[in-house]
């Protein structure tokens, strides 16, 4: 009950957030440089082409009459049209988001499972070789240009060894899979399509490793900290003062308290796992969200920038609700 | 009480590795940064010449890393890169430093409406990753070094607005604060004096770190066509030129740049991460 | 020999790149089954060190010489499997700061349960007893607490259940009762005495006060710089103890009965090599150049002590004479009317009532106590008088004027006539400041031009006998003394109406205490200044105050004169605070009527906040109808005043309760 009345309040202090949001995306859009009607006319189009295609996406009206519009499109779920490919943003999103979820969770998955091991691990070792050796490669994975990164995987595991796919696509179109979600495995997995299945993790496999190796480096640190910091806690040297099992040791007294700050961890991760998809998604052709946004952006595409922006906030906002949600059912000290 | 000059001796002790760390962070930038400066001693060509006779010629010869599909000579280019990538990278962190310590300071000290009015517009900022605003931020913007400095401090200031806010915060708190107030200090002397010397230790911890990343946020514009673009040199750039190479196994276009990138991080990483434990170290002693 | 732990010729060197650290120094120590043994000293002299070696859990870079035995197995040498049952089993340890020890996110049921089942296959029945065994009421609701649910007494009652259910031989607690107040100190030393005479259990209480354990133990060893310099029956040492330091020691602490603290100069040596001479030597009267030579070993037989010189005789001092106590008729400095401060109230209702009506005056050459429990207002007191708090009622007027009713510049003059001294002294100076900056920052704000400046803060560090080269040193290379005197010096150079000392001294070492209050002394015998000193412990405040403010729960229940207040208390609650103080004869009886029976006030409860009616009125044992429904206005009784309409039948009441319980 008291869980609920916390995830309504966040929820209403969210409110804002998004209005603020989407107030600002809105008028930045159109303030600053740059025409979407001249990049998709061209440079032959006369003024009168110009003039009947603003007509046509509403945008020779006032900007606050556009706003209005707008705001009465969201409530009803209409994000308006794509001035690029004149298809509703709204179904277009839709085909893009499962690509980079599937992307993203995957990825973001593996390095919180590896972040935790050898975090801890690393920190039951303080200051010897092992974990001198975890926390630079940590620092290497956290210096490490994504998009670069995934241009030496694709050199060494396409050019070079030819053990993966080449990075044009999400699946093999041979294979016949039938869409449901976007995110091709899942996909695969509900219609029981076997080589589907396999192509698909073939084509994921050098994406997700480029993005498990740049999220893990800050988790990982994030993770040693913590346990480090509860191995020299007082209560921790008083349960082995006490004699306990080393099991209950590390169950009860080090990954509980190490762990419980771990979903915020991982929402922040989340964010940078997003971020990084955008040039990931680049590298690997991956036709995923963070591309469309990307093209949006680059060519002003008004109701796409906007969509995408407020998606992205939306999304982020959530995941760090669900992490303190989280969070507070871990550690009894937080109160809601 | 543990006498002072004791303290600072176990903090000495066992901090070999942060030593190391911090050391060899600075011993990197410096050699990143010298090169940089001496870029046209040690380079045959200059960034933006073009050899006709040679386009995607591989290493060795006239040209110890090759070139590019232009014909430009990959050293060359990856030498003053480093010039235009160290500088955006620590202009934009300063202004960053400078504009969020600022706001920070002003919210965490005074309160109320102001503070309200701030956080909130550094909550909307922070419901973005901060890469994806960068990216917003420079599609808006438009390109230019001056436009790309600006862009990415402005995406870091509220990061810093909020820490320095928080760190205020605590620190109002302190004995130390009251008894400048009670020694009839005024709140302007108060803020200058005691409270922004204090609460500027994480900042300085972070802003290294925050350099690497600044470094990294560049490159990926760039790679994606939103920083500099050919014929510029910079090291993103530089990949992205590269890039289409890769998957005909020509490594020489876009892994020098990378490695030169990832290097350069390295050394303000390894610095932020020393001078981080350096710092934990002399919390809990 | 039945010797349940046997240290014999202890030696703990801690090696650091840069400096050693001789932390323990040819320690011998003996505890037997069911005797409860107390290890004094002052901090930094190796009294944890000695439990962590119990447990064989010393820090990195230790080497160690001599031997821990239990049961005739020598700790320091056992192996993995064989440590696993030493402790826990063996030895347990209570900590420190159970709050911290206790894992914040395990219930402390689980906890307890985790150490029953490793060690005595026993289950949550077991634990519940045990809980209740020491003292927890609502045993079976508190198993689910967590930690941060636990009131700091509550805390340490579990960290004693953690302990006893290991079931160890040896119980070590490591100052289990510091910042508990009177009355639960009390308690939980009782619980101490109960684990070994009930259950066999030895125990090693390790604390910083030699009077405060005494009680409870059968013999004592006091530790110095590393080295035992004496040890034997608790009663023994704390009467007549032989070894200069602790004489010192015991003579820092002031009494309730009026005795004074007498302070010895200097500090414990930090030794980076195992002492060749006594260690004590540099700040001993009766050091002579034998002591300096060569180190005395520890010698006599039950009753032993390591020094050349022993002295003989009683430690304590009769009380002087009280000093002639005239009324103070200086001009007023401070004057509080009928103050309320409310805190945190935002929307009307709740809030917290920090003080409720009380009205005060300081006049010049006057030094006023106050003192109660934490919780009872008296930082807020504090606050209010340096116009840091605002009050929500009522008025506050220094030098005459109301603070609250001036802005600007003219506010910040107006706050430069009155001074706080801190509780934290190294905390109540800037870190990136100089002790220069630090003691000038008055001068600077009545606008001092720079040399005078620097002059005037010369004087003042001469006054509190600092080194000129301390002005350049930033407050983390200062001792705790040293910044306190720093503090005194920076309260001090403006010349202010009124110095506000809170608790200026329950952040240091006892003996660096007694210099303080020294110093304190001092300046409060000044005619321009008035003074105000808080305190949780009376006796500190007897030393040289002329009147006692006791509050409790935000109100003044008592005052008047110090003599008066001490000497014959009024107020159950001053009673009660005046017969749980510890005191040197190793009772805990106070004051000059040791043979009044004392008066015992129930435990804290944590609904005990009346709006209407006493306060205290939750915990008297004197309480009627009356008290819970009238509130008790402060009335004259003799020279002193008391917010209690029982006070005169209380006497009796009391002579009726001995005889009862008889």
């Amino acid at each position: 009950m008291r869980l609920l009345r916390f995830v309504a309040r966040r929820l209403l202090q969210v409110v804002p957030v998004l209005l603020g949001v989407v107030v600002l995306t809105f008028v930045l859009v159109r303030v600053l440089p740059g025409d979407p009607i001249r990049t998709i006319l061209g440079p032959n189009a006369t003024e009168a082409d110009a003039a009947a295609a603003r007509a046509r996406f509403g945008l020779d009206k006032p900007m606050w009459q556009q706003f209005l519009d707008y705001l009465k499109g969201l409530v009803t779920g209409d994000f308006g049209t794509s001035i690029q490919s004149g298809a509703p943003v709204g179904s277009e999103l839709a085909l893009r988001v499962g690509p980079t979820l599937e992307l993203v969770v995957l990825a973001v998955g593996l390095a919180l499972v590896v972040a935790v091991v050898l975090g801890v691990w690393s920190a039951r070792r303080a200051d010897r070789f092992g974990d001198h050796s975890v926390r630079i490669l940590a620092l290497v994975g956290n210096s490490m240009p994504e998009f670069w990164l995934g241009l030496v995987l694709i050199l060494v595991g396409y050019s070079a060894l030819g053990w993966f796919p080449a990075p044009s696509g999400r699946v093999d179109p041979d294979t016949d899979l039938t869409p449901l979600t976007g995110a091709d495995l899942v996909d695969a997995i509900l219609t029981a399509n076997g080589p589907a299945f396999t192509s698909a993790l073939s084509h994921l496999a050098l994406p997700v490793a480029t993005l498990a190796i740049v999220v893990v480096a800050p988790l990982l640190r994030s993770v040693r900290a913590s346990a480090l910091e509860v191995l020299r806690s007082e209560a921790y040297l008083a349960a082995t003062t006490h004699g306990l099992r080393p099991r209950t040791l590390l169950r009860g007294y080090l990954l509980r308290p190490a762990l419980v700050r771990l979903p915020a961890l991982a929402a922040l991760v989340f964010g940078t796992a997003i971020g990084s998809t955008v040039l990931i998604e680049y590298v690997y052709s991956w036709q995923g969200f963070g591309q469309w946004a990307l093209r949006g952006l680059l060519y002003r595409d008004y109701p796409v920038v906007q969509a995408s922006v407020l998606l992205i906030a939306l999304g982020y906002v959530l995941v760090f609700l669900i992490a303190d949600v989280v969070h507070a059912v871990l550690d009894p000290r937080v109160r809601i | 009480m543990a006498n002072g000059r004791t303290r600072a001796v176990s903090r000495r002790a066992g901090g070999g590795f942060s030593r190391a760390l911090i050391v060899t962070g600075a011993a990197i930038l410096a050699v990143v940064a010298l090169a940089a400066l001496a870029a046209p001693l040690i380079s045959g060509w200059g960034p933006e010449e073009i050899d006709a006779n040679a386009t995607l010629a591989g290493p060795g010869g006239a040209h110890p890393l090759g070139t590019d599909t232009n014909g430009m000579d990959i050293w060359s280019r990856l030498l003053y890169a480093a010039r235009l990538d160290l500088g955006v990278a620590v202009a934009a962190v300063a202004l960053a430093v400078v504009a969020g310590t600022a706001l920070g300071l002003l919210a965490g000290y005074l309160g109320g409406w102001v503070d309200d009015v701030l956080m909130r517009i550094v909550d909307i900022f922070q419901a973005f990753p901060t890469f994806i605003l960068a990216l917003a931020v420079a599609a808006l913007l438009g390109n230019g070094t001056v436009n790309l400095v600006i862009t990415i401090a402005a995406v870091n200031a509220p990061a810093y607005a909020r820490l320095v806010r928080a760190e205020v915060r605590s620190i109002r708190e302190l004995p130390f604060v009251d008894a400048s107030i009670t020694s009839g200090a005024s709140t302007l002397g108060v803020l200058w004096r005691h409270v922004l010397p204090n609460s500027l230790t994480p900042v300085r911890v972070i802003a290294p770190l925050n350099c690497g990343w600044a470094m990294l946020t560049l490159a990926g514009l760039s790679f994606l066509g939103l920083g500099v673009t050919v014929p510029g040199a910079e090291w993103g750039a530089m990949i992205s030129l590269g890039s289409p190479d890769v998957v005909a196994g020509r490594w020489w276009t876009s892994v020098p740049p990378g490695l030169a990138l990832l290097v350069c991080v390295l050394g303000f990483s390894l610095l932020g991460e020393g001078l981080q434990e350096r710092a934990d170290r002399r919390r809990t002693s | 020999m039945s010797d349940l732990l046997s240290i014999e010729d202890l030696s703990v060197l801690i090696r650091r790149p840069g400096r050693d650290v001789a932390a323990l120094s040819g320690v011998d120590l003996r505890v037997d089954a069911g005797e409860v043994v107390g290890l004094v000293g002052e901090s930094g002299g190796g009294k944890s060190m000695v439990a962590r070696a119990i447990v064989a859990l010393l820090p990195g870079g230790a080497e160690t010489g001599g031997a821990v035995r239990f049961e005739g197995a020598d700790v320091l040498a056992m192996d993995e499997a064989a440590l696993a049952t030493h402790r826990g089993h063996g030895a347990a340890l209570c900590f420190q700061n159970p709050r911290g020890a206790l894992s914040p996110t395990r219930t402390v049921g689980r906890q307890l349960t985790d150490r029953l089942t490793t060690h005595q296959k026993l289950d949550r029945e077991a634990a519940r007893q045990l809980f209740e065994a020491v003292g927890i009421r609502n045993p079976a609701r508190r198993l689910d607490a967590y930690p941060h649910e636990l009131s700091g007494g509550m805390a340490q009652r579990v960290m004693i259940s953690l302990a006893t259910g290991c079931a160890p031989g040896l119980l070590v607690a490591d100052e289990p009762t510091t910042g508990l107040d009177v009355t639960l100190t009390r308690e939980i030393l009782r619980q101490f005495r109960h684990a070994a005479d009930t259950d066999g259990r030895g125990v090693l209480l390790i604390s910083h006060d030699l009077a405060s354990i005494a009680s409870v133990c059968d013999r004592v060893a006091v530790l110095y710089a590393g080295t035992v310099v004496e040890s034997g029956p608790a009663a023994k040492v704390l009467r007549e103890p032989a070894h200069p330091y602790t004489r010192a020691l015991l003579a820092s602490v002031p009494d309730v009965s009026g005795r004074p603290a007498r302070a010895i100069g200097g500090a414990m040596p930090l030794l980076s090599s195992p002492p060749a001479a006594c260690p004590f030597a540099p700040r001993c009267a009766h050091a002579t150049g034998e002591c300096t030579a060569s180190r005395p070993a520890l010698a006599g037989d039950g009753w032993q002590y390591a020094c050349f010189h022993p002295r003989s005789g009683p430690a304590a001092a009769a009380p002087p004479p009280a000093a002639e106590k005239r009324p103070a008729t200086g001009r007023v400095v401070m004057e509080i009317d009928d103050a309320h401060v409310v805190y945190g109230s935002r929307f009307g209702s709740g809030g917290h009532h920090a003080l409720r009506g009380v009205s005060l005056q300081v006049r010049a050459g006057e030094t006023v106590g106050v003192v109660g429990e934490s919780g009872c207002g008296k930082s807020t007191l504090a606050r209010l008088m340096l116009g840091l708090a605002a009050p929500s009622s009522g008025t506050v007027r220094l030098a005459g004027t109301d603070p609250h009713a001036q802005r600007g510049r003219k506010l910040r003059r107006l706050r430069t006539k009155a001074r706080l001294v801190f509780q934290d002294p190294v905390g109540s100076l800037s870190p990136r400041r100089t002790v220069a900056d630090a003691i000038g920052e008055p001068l600077r704000a009545l606008g001092v031009p720079a040399a005078e400046r620097a002059e005037r803060v010369a004087e003042v560090l001469a006054r509190m006998h600092l080194d000129p080269t301390m002005l350049r040193r930033r407050p983390h290379e200062l001792s705790g003394g040293q910044a306190q005197r720093v503090g005194i010096a920076r309260a001090l150079v403006g010349d202010p109406d009124l110095i506000v000392f809170d608790e200026p001294t329950s952040a240091l070492d006892v003996t660096v205490q007694a210099q303080i209050l020294d110093v304190i002394a001092e300046l409060a015998g000044d005619a321009s200044r008035g003074s105000v000193f808080i305190s949780h412990d009376l006796a500190t405040v007897r030393g040289f105050c002329d009147r006692v403010v006791v509050l409790y729960l935000g109100r003044i229940v008592e005052q008047g004169p110090v003599e008066e207040v001490f000497g014959n208390p009024r107020h159950p609650y001053t009673r009660a605070l005046l017969s749980s103080a510890p005191s040197l004869d190793g009772g805990t009886a106070g004051g000059p009527q040791r043979a009044e029976p004392r008066v015992e006030l129930a435990k804290d409860l944590d609904e005990a906040d009346a709006a209407t009616g006493c306060p205290l009125a939750a915990r008297c044992p004197f309480v009627t109808d009356e008290c819970r429904a009238q509130a008790q206005p402060l009335v004259a009784y003799g020279a002193s005043e008391a917010a209690c309409w029982r006070v005169p039948q209380i006497p009796a009441l009391i002579r009726e309760g001995a005889q009862t319980r008889a």
